[in-house]
């Protein structure tokens, strides 16, 4: 297989220097777990001819819980996510989607900023984080400004940040009693697999109503998306089987997939529907759990 | 540049250029032959390596990153009760066929093992998700740590 090009990487061990330097250095790459960048280097779909490496920044690499939020910095391995005892019973969603990355070698290199970076409508964590209502910090030699998950999936595999600036972190509010969220994933296979579509569910209970539904899906267009239009029909109604078809039925005439190797347009359309029927089945359950 | 890093308990300094991959350092400088050279994107786990205890592709760490840490491979096991185990239990259990994928199949389970000792045969192929075996020998490798799992509690 070719090589990879030649490239000098720096290391900066703050975040303030990482700025400077992708702000100083001509054709520069922040490199996080380095498992989609370093490929396409090789291949030649990505140029770059200074790296900066993010690995021995510790103020990137945490979760906690911080004034009604929680807060995990953007090198944060999709292990230490999926592990983090915080994540599983406050969010269970994002942690069940963050063991659904890859394999075991790749989540233990593989962070959670690199995954949304990275844009891939398929990403796993992007539904989840979305249901969540999550927003992501972003900083720059001269500002720290922070925007909505989805204002960061600008295409495929296209990000909106731009050269000189760093995801350094993804905050969402903590889910109070009476939520509950699901992520469900659809492959080829159960293992190491790119999900055809993937879904995730929050629900927030008032007794018997939803007060709060945020849905998104990912694979079925060019970023992953909120199903706003289905949300709406949660809103406010008391929670049934029969509602949950209902609102998972919308999603259909909500996505806009494409055909690939992977699968044909169509079936990831119904999947969609399939999905969020069990995504905002197993949120329902456990919105009702923590009631 | 030069890093300075563990390579099986041993202390390694070495010159790397910026695109050197921890897999080729091993194989090409390092003569350490266990860890083999795949897919080189991260799919089939051939190149699994534990970094500070945690397995790895090698074809995907850039070896600059490696200052100051730890890498071990199969060698760096062969006195290690737990790796003992399971290399008896590849051996018994006809796990073994043509023998690329074990050394990264073997570090990805004891990975598990060390963590989890009694894991449920769901684990076990979480576990090795990021290792093929192209004789598909899966069914046996799967009863192979299972059996390893069951003789360690047995002590």
């Amino acid at each position: 297989m070719r090589p990879l090009p030649n490239f000098t990487m720096y290391r900066p061990a703050a975040v303030t220097e990482a700025l400077q330097m992708i702000k100083e250095f001509d054709e520069a790459k922040v490199i996080a777990g380095g498992t989609d960048l370093l490929l396409v280097l090789r291949d030649r779909t990505c140029k770059a001819k200074n790296l900066v490496d993010l690995s021995l920044i510790k103020e990137l690499s945490h979760i906690r819980q911080n004034a009604g939020k929680i807060c995990i910095g953007a090198t944060t391995t999709l292990n230490m996510l999926q592990q983090s005892d915080l994540i599983r019973q406050k969010a269970p969603a994002l942690a069940e989607a963050a063991g659904c990355v890859g394999s075991a070698q790749i989540r233990n290199l593989g962070t959670l900023g690199g995954n949304l970076c990275n844009a891939s409508p398929a990403a796993d964590t992007a539904p989840p984080l979305l249901a969540l209502d999550a927003e992501v910090e972003i900083a720059s030699h001269n500002q720290l400004r922070r925007m909505p998950l989805d204002e960061l999936f600008a295409g495929p595999k296209l990000n909106s940040l731009k050269p000189f600036e760093l995801l350094t972190e993804i905050n969402f509010p903590v889910p109070p009693r009476g939520a509950g969220t699901s992520f469900q994933k659809l492959g080829r296979r159960k293992g190491y697999t790119l999900s055809l579509v993937n879904a995730s569910a929050y629900l927030q209970l008032n007794r018997e109503t939803c007060h709060i539904a945020r849905l998104a899906l990912g694979a079925v267009g060019s970023t992953p998306l909120r199903m706003v239009e289905a949300e709406k029909i949660l809103r406010d109604k008391e929670v049934s089987a029969q509602l949950i078809k209902d609102a998972a039925s919308v999603c259909t005439y909500l996505v806009s997939p494409v055909t690939d190797v992977r699968a044909s347009a169509e079936y990831r359309r119904e999947m969609s529907c399939v999905l969020m029927r069990r995504a905002l089945t197993e949120a329902w359950e456990r919105a009702r759990r923590s009631l | 540049m030069k890093v300075t890093f563990s390579l099986n308990k041993r202390s390694v300094d070495c010159e790397v250029s910026p695109n050197k991959l921890l897999l080729d350092l091993l194989r090409n400088d390092l003569g350490v032959r266990s860890v083999k050279k795949g897919c080189e994107q991260g799919e089939c786990g051939v190149c699994t390596v534990l970094l500070d205890g945690v397995p790895v592709n090698s074809c995907l760490v850039l070896a600059q990153r490696l200052e100051g840490r730890n890498v071990t491979t199969v060698e760096g096991l062969v006195e290690d009760g737990l790796m003992r185990k399971l290399q008896s239990a590849f051996m018994e259990d006809g796990a073994i066929q043509c023998g690329f994928c074990t050394p990264g199949m073997l570090l990805s389970a004891y990975a598990l093992l060390r963590e989890n000792l009694q894991p449920t045969e769901d684990q076990v192929k979480t576990a090795i998700e990021g290792n093929l075996c192209r004789c598909t020998g899966y069914v046996k490798i799967i009863e192979a740590i299972l059996d390893a799992s069951r003789r360690l509690q047995v002590e």
